[in-house]
């Protein structure tokens, strides 16, 4: 396979599943506050920025923190990079390049996306609320990967595929419970009154609300939620199973067996694998939640890096 | 069928065009949009005896060029003849020094034409209007227009029989394998594009596709000890034949333009030394240059010792003297154009130009005449369209581009080809990045 169609395939992947976890934040964000005081309102949507990676953007763009403005700017903006429109816009982009290599399916299914999200007027969305819209951009994203998965080979190229949505949804689950965590030291006066409702939404915007429930039996409890987010081995958001899904999807690439490696991007991957086996949440608590994270999403860009350098960027040897 | 039931299937259409993504880029704007190029669902119909001699008339003409293009990087044998000036050829825009003496891989360099043909509604009679033996392109857009008319018409294909055409890419496909140097059973054959922002890039992946080769751009070549390999994950994997549809000024900036990206550097080189098959040709050029047009009448007796089934349109060479004169006593009654260009630029339309603008192109043409023909204007045929403002049929003008593969031995035409139709009421334009549309081109079987 072209080094520039496995890239172009990786990043297709990356950014659609980047336009999903957007979705699901941003919507699940907004119907907590419903059901919020208005005193925490501004508290509320600060941690969603911070996500996004893109503060400094937002601060430019807007002088005030609010449902609007952020619904805008994750949503619409196309100045904003990381924005769900301009997500589908470059997964689109990256799908057009390579057409002839993905199916028919797949690629009437996200240009027809493209064209529907297009059409989305910012105006009429923002007086909806962002539950419509979101709602459309998750049901976008689950069509994208039921019609891959059932009209494409499952070869190297779609290894590709898997790689990088897995990476980028094992990337957001660790943004994702960092900043909901750090954000609820710095509100709460003490620790031990944790605010339900803000991990019932963290569980919710990963679609794992209902299978906590089965799983705990038990009220939420901020341990057992991050617990679940980050070791769970069946949830297929949970940071374990999306980096085994990477690992996996690396291995088919390159042909490697179990117990080695073929390059830095696996030996990473199979380290972080391994840790997440066997690791428990109280020990990852005593350590702290926010370093333990941060050495992830560390080695999940080394990860990003390598497989650029492995199969993408060609240093030709003289 | 009622009108509003034709509405509904109309706007189905340009819905199916929209999700499959079949648009072009028009560059006008700035921000090169993509947009759809308009298509008429009512068919245009060619009589299969009419289109027979068509394809004769094709088939004559492309075996003629072929052997032209062969003999001018060649023996030169028409030159020593006399039947065409030495100066006329060299001075080409397009005639590449550089293929003198290149045996190409079977004798073929014009693998692919698009030749157009314009009804002459004085006559009725078809005539050659350009030959297009570079990289002619719309193909993807006939094989798609029939494959939306089959879905949205089901019932008028099952009562008419019209002449299938997908067995296209096939053809083409077993014509690439057949020039691979190293044998056919694993050749690996590659398509070339300039990449995503060029206006014809949904038919080079589309073409991609349907052959199931790989479709490439320059960045994703290199040549290395006069081979050309494709990068791929996996390390270097050789190239046998590669399908351009580059120009040839870009395709090699250590030969051609040295600004160049979008090519491989060293490509010729491995052309030349014939470690890789080009289709087409480098070179054809020459062929396309509408002063050289007017002498294709004179190629096909000279090689072929046939009279031309086909007319050409009447042709002032502005470099000959005698031609020059009467062009810029007449240029109010002509189009004259640049020989060079293509796709209605450079061009002018004596007939509806103003004093000013034919001042401006007899200057230009005085002061280079080699640079420019003249031709009567054809008054083109018209057929029935459809008209979305009021919703009826309406006569508009239309061209007609065949496809025609040569695998040096027999010429094959898909039955029909490019109709291009100006959707404006009189307009004469029929170029889609001037507001063009296209329709479905049958030829029924048997007789009628």
């Amino acid at each position: 396979m072209l080094s520039r169609i496995a890239e172009s395939l990786f990043w297709l992947a990356r950014y659609i599943e980047r336009a999903e976890d957007t979705a699901r934040i941003l919507d699940v964000n907004y119907q907590m506050l419903l059901e919020q005081s208005q005193d925490s309102y501004h508290l509320r949507w600060e941690p969603l920025i911070v996500m996004a990676g893109e503060e400094q953007l937002f601060r430019r763009l807007y002088s005030e923190v609010n449902a609007e403005n952020v619904f805008e700017f994750l949503a619409f903006r196309h100045d904003n990079p990381g924005s769900i429109v301009q997500c589908i816009a470059k997964a689109r982009e990256n799908a057009r390049t390579i057409r002839d290599r993905i199916s028919r399916e797949m690629w009437e299914d996200i240009n027809g996306f493209y064209h529907m999200v297009s059409r989305f007027s910012p105006r009429d969305e923002l007086v909806a609320g962002p539950h419509r819209f979101c709602d459309k951009i998750k049901f976008g994203t689950h069509r994208f990967h039921g019609v891959t998965d059932a009209t494409s080979p499952h070869d190297e190229g779609w290894q590709f595929l898997r790689v990088g949505w897995s990476l980028e949804r094992a990337e957001m689950t660790s943004r994702l419970v960092d900043v909901q965590y750090q954000n609820l030291l710095d509100e709460l006066p003490t620790v031990g009154a944790p605010d339900n409702h803000q991990w019932m939404a963290v569980l919710r915007s990963v679609g794992a609300f209902e299978a906590y429930h089965r799983q705990y039996h038990s009220s939420i409890e901020p341990e057992k939620v991050a617990g679940m987010l980050i070791l769970n081995s069946q949830h297929p958001r949970s940071i374990r199973f999306s980096t085994t899904e990477v690992q996996s999807g690396l291995r088919a690439i390159s042909g490697t067996g179990q117990g080695s490696y073929a390059n830095e991007a696996e030996r990473l991957a199979g380290k972080v694998v391994e840790r997440l086996s066997y690791d428990r949440i109280e020990e990852i608590f005593k350590q702290g939640l926010h370093s333990y994270l941060h050495e992830l999403s560390q080695m999940f860009g080394l990860m990003g890096r390598d497989i650029a350098r492995n199969y993408f960027y060609y240093a030709m040897v003289a | 069928m009622a009108p509003e039931q034709f509405e509904e299937r109309r706007k189905l259409a340009d819905l199916s065009f929209l999700i499959q993504g079949i648009t072009f880029t028009v560059y006008s704007d700035g921000r090169g949009t993509e947009r759809l190029f308009p298509f008429d669902l009512i068919p245009r119909i060619i009589p299969n005896s009419e289109w027979r001699r068509i394809d004769r008339g094709l088939t004559q003409r492309v075996l003629a060029l072929n052997l032209f293009l062969q003999d001018i990087y060649g023996k030169q044998c028409i030159l020593r003849d006399r039947k065409i000036s030495r100066s006329l050829v060299y001075s080409c825009a397009h005639f590449h020094r550089e293929m003198v003496g290149v045996e190409v891989p079977k004798g073929i360099f014009t693998h692919i034409c698009g030749i157009d043909l314009v009804r002459d509604s004085k006559t009725g009679e078809f005539l050659v209007l350009e030959d297009n033996v570079r990289t002619p392109s719309g193909i993807s857009y006939v094989l798609e227009n029939r494959l939306v008319m089959t879905r949205i018409f089901p019932e008028v294909f099952q009562a008419c029989e019209v002449l299938p055409l997908s067995h296209y890419p096939a053809e083409l496909c077993r014509i690439l394998r057949s020039l691979s140097p190293r044998g056919e059973d694993d050749a690996q054959i590659v398509l070339l594009s300039p990449g995503i922002y060029n206006s014809a890039y949904f038919e080079h992946s589309f073409l991609a596709q349907q052959m199931g080769i790989e479709l490439v751009e320059g960045r994703d070549l290199i040549v290395d000890g006069g081979i050309v390999y494709t990068k791929t994950i996996h390390g270097l994997k050789r190239v046998d034949v590669i399908y351009r549809r580059v120009d040839d000024e870009f395709l090699d900036s250590l030969t051609f333009r040295p600004d160049s990206l979008l090519g491989v550097p060293g490509l010729m080189g491995a052309y030349r030394a014939g470690n890789v098959a080009l289709a087409n040709a480098v070179g054809n050029g020459v062929a396309d240059d509408k002063a050289i047009y007017a002498y294709v009448p004179e190629f096909i007796r000279y090689y072929l010792g046939e009279e031309p089934i086909l007319q050409t349109v009447d042709t002032y060479v502005c470099a000959k003297a005698t031609d020059l004169a009467y062009v810029l006593d007449h240029m109010s009654e002509l189009v004259v154009k640049a020989v060079g260009e293509s796709g209605g630029y450079g061009m002018l339309m004596g007939p509806t130009a103003d004093r000013h603008t034919i001042q401006q192109f007899r200057n230009r043409v005085s002061a280079n005449p080699r640079n420019y023909i003249a031709q009567p204007v054809i008054p083109l045929s018209r057929v029935p369209s459809y008209d979305p403002s009021s919703r009826r049929l309406a006569g508009r003008h239309v061209d007609l581009r065949p496809y025609c593969l040569f695998d040096g031995q027999k010429v094959t035409i898909v039955p029909g080809g490019l109709t291009r139709v100006a959707l404006q009421r009189d307009s004469l334009v029929v170029n889609s990045s001037q507001g063009g549309g296209s329709k479905d081109t049958w030829i029924l079987r048997g007789e009628g």
